[in-house]
């Protein structure tokens, strides 16, 4: 009877091993590699509702395999009311758990956050509209894409220029491209940022606004991706275009990524943990880095 | 037969003056409407391109205009003398500038788009031009028409100030603009009391300083030449509000008329079509927050205004009751092209810019507006005993 079970143990884990994923949605596929950058995208989520509660819970889950100690949000971390009590309950709640294991979030402000929340400490802004800091060989640039003033934009380009880190990511809540529905792409931004982002060789960008996940095909070299729906959600607002690469508006969703040297991997994570897209981004090397 | 000469000499031609003043700034504005939801990228490479050149160039022009009026406004005949005369105005025009902007604060959280709440001095926009427009197509001549001028001007000086020191980016450096400004102020004190009576200078030399000023403090330099005009030597009365200079004036500040009237229109088209493109697509329920908080908080802090006014003792004037107070309220509330230029100097290019623009726009209602509560009312032309 024991040798019976000894038999048969290959053969759970055989089991588990292939049906659990494919329940579950896609294998995980990020390399999880001990020195690399390791971070979560989440936009437009602080709404205090379940979804919002739920996506939390998955990237909680996600966390204890994948422990990434990094969280930048897209903007509009609030909806809604912005008193001490919202903040309990559409953020600090929801994300206890990686609060309590001292994962680190850094967020940009949208149209729907009160300018005063800058001040929030768990946002981690330190009472600045934009500001950048460094993981290993990432520099983050968090911009304030609702008052782009002429001052931010200077910031940006003396902080690009001076940045010797291999990857800079600016993030912040307009997309400079996006081919959902209700808002589109923000092109009046996009005059303005995209030629500070193409000379100083900027690779990836990440915004919210559009409630729905949206990845890009590289323009002018850029890789743009939309992650809008950490809470909020406009099922069905998709309308891709030959720009879109890869979209997912079914449910709420957010991001996961790898900085692992020269290489970028990221995934898609739907509320109920199945990765709708995924991928791998190379780092181009610039003639003068 | 004298009477209608003087009038004809005294008043523009209403249909005349909309040529003018009315028509070009809305043409521009639908363009761009038009425009830049067909093809955004190209008309803000356009705008963009134009930004400088028209905002903060050409526009000094329109500003230093709308300057000379109040300048002249100011001699006798004029609706500014003497200057008791505005005080009932201005306390009225503070209060309801002041009840739009709350109440725009409130409608932006209301309406759940909270980083609106820096556009609040907008609110406080009145497009003088416009304002007269439907101020003389409802009342005619009476005595409302300069009470809604002395309004207009008082909220839109209201305004500029609240521009200026509520700029949420935060970029001014007035130390070095105001010794700057001073030193514009003071060469312009330096030609008037040299008796030059050619514009050119004060406009070349004091302009020039202070455009810099203003560039220098982050301010926005259309307005550059506002501090200055009051030093151009003016004729000894006011001919009336928007009464064309005649060409063989010798005064500095009619020549100045006479020479810029024609530019500064062109540059109000220009003005028009660089800043109300505005995309559909960036609009939220936040854009109603500024039509709505100044069509109802005109009237009703007109009327609370004018009521505090005369609680410490200061008098309507005459044949003005509270029933044409509403409709001015209405009529002042009309904000388009001051409104679109604080909301430029205010807000930099991205969405917030687009909602509070669009709102803007939507002020333009206030014209029906004043015009159904006229009748409603029974007041200007659609009353008993036309003023």
């Amino acid at each position: 009877m024991t040798s019976s079970l000894r038999r048969l143990i290959p053969i759970v884990v055989l089991v588990t091993a292939v049906v659990c994923p494919a329940l579950l949605g896609q294998a995980f596929r990020l390399p999880n590699r001990p020195d690399s950058v390791k971070f979560a995208a989440i936009g437009d989520n602080g709404t205090g509702d379940r979804p919002q509660y739920e996506v939390a819970d998955q990237m909680t889950k996600l966390q204890s395999t994948f422990p990434y100690d990094l969280v930048i949000m897209l903007g509009d971390n609030m909806y809604g009311g912005q008193k001490p009590a919202d903040f309990v309950k559409k953020f600090e709640e929801p994300y206890r758990a990686l609060l309590g294991r001292r994962v680190k979030f850094q967020a940009s402000l949208g149209n729907h956050d009160r300018p005063e929340n800058v001040n929030y400490e768990l946002y981690g802004m330190n009472g600045q509209r934009y500001y950048t800091y460094v993981r290993r060989n990432v520099r983050f640039f968090a911009l304030d894409s609702t008052l782009m003033d002429r001052k931010q934009l200077d910031w940006l380009d003396a902080g690009l220029k001076d940045a010797r880190e291999d990857w800079k990511i600016p993030y912040f809540h307009h997309p400079l491209y996006s081919n959902a529905s209700r808002h589109g792409s923000s092109v009046d931004l996009r005059l303005l940022l995209e030629p500070i982002f193409l000379k100083y060789g900027v690779q990836v960008v990440f915004s919210g606004h559009d409630h729905v996940y949206e990845r890009l095909k590289p323009q002018k070299g850029i890789y743009y991706f939309v992650s809008g729906a950490a809470g909020q959600l406009r099922k069905g607002n998709m309308d891709p275009s030959d720009q879109t690469a890869a979209s997912f508006d079914q449910d709420q969703s957010f991001m996961l990524v790898e900085v692992a040297g020269d290489e970028m991997f990221f995934e898609s994570v739907s509320r109920t943990g199945r990765v709708v897209d995924s991928g791998v981004i190379n780092r181009q090397r610039r003639p003068s880095n | 037969m004298p009477g209608r000469n003087r009038s004809r000499a005294t008043f523009p031609q209403l249909w005349r003056f909309a040529e003018e003043y009315l028509l070009l700034l809305p043409l521009g504005a639908a363009i761009a409407l038009a425009w830049v939801n067909v093809d955004a990228e190209s008309y803000f490479r356009v705008a963009y391109a134009l930004a400088f050149p028209v905002n903060d160039v050409a526009m000094t022009f329109f500003f230093a205009l709308m300057t000379k009026e109040v300048v002249e406004a100011t001699a006798p005949d004029g609706v500014l003398h003497p200057w008791r005369r505005a005080l009932l105005p201005v306390i009225a025009a503070a209060v309801a500038t002041m009840v739009s902007a709350l109440l725009h604060v409130g409608m932006v959280d209301l309406l759940e788009e909270p980083a609106l709440i820096v556009s609040w001095p907008v609110a406080f926009a009145t497009d003088l031009a416009f304002s007269y427009f439907i101020a003389r197509i409802i009342f005619g001549r009476h005595p409302v028409v300069p009470f809604v001028l002395l309004l207009g001007i008082a909220s839109d000086a209201l305004g500029l100030v609240a521009v200026a020191l509520f700029d949420p980016t935060e970029t001014h450096h007035y130390t070095q603009g105001a010794v700057l400004l001073a030193a514009a102020i003071a060469v312009a004190l330096i030609l008037r009391r040299a008796r030059v009576r050619s514009f050119w200078p004060y406009l070349l030399v004091s302009g020039g300083i202070s455009w810099y000023a203003f560039w220098r403090s982050s301010l926005h330099p259309a307005l550059a030449l506002v501090p200055i005009m009051p030093f151009l030597p003016h004729a000894a009365r006011d001919p009336g509000f928007f009464v064309d200079a005649r060409a063989d004036a010798r005064d500095a500040l009619s020549q100045f008329e006479v020479w810029w009237r024609h530019p500064a229109q062109i540059a109000l088209f220009f003005f028009g079509l660089v800043n109300a493109g505005v995309p559909l697509q960036s609009l939220e329920p936040g854009t109603w927050a500024l039509p709505i908080g100044v069509l109802a908080g005109r009237p009703i802090g007109v009327l609370v205004g004018a009521g505090l006014a005369l609680a410490i003792g200061l008098h309507l004037p005459t044949r003005l009751g509270w029933r044409d107070l509403v409709v001015v309220g209405f009529i002042v509330a009309i904000g388009f092209s001051v409104g679109l230029f604080f909301s430029t100097a205010l807000l930099p290019p991205g969405q917030l810019r687009a909602e509070t623009s669009m709102g803007v726009l939507m002020t333009l209602v206030g014209a029906p507006l004043a015009l159904v509560s006229a009748r409603l009312l029974r007041v200007g032309r659609f009353g008993k005993t036309e003023g």
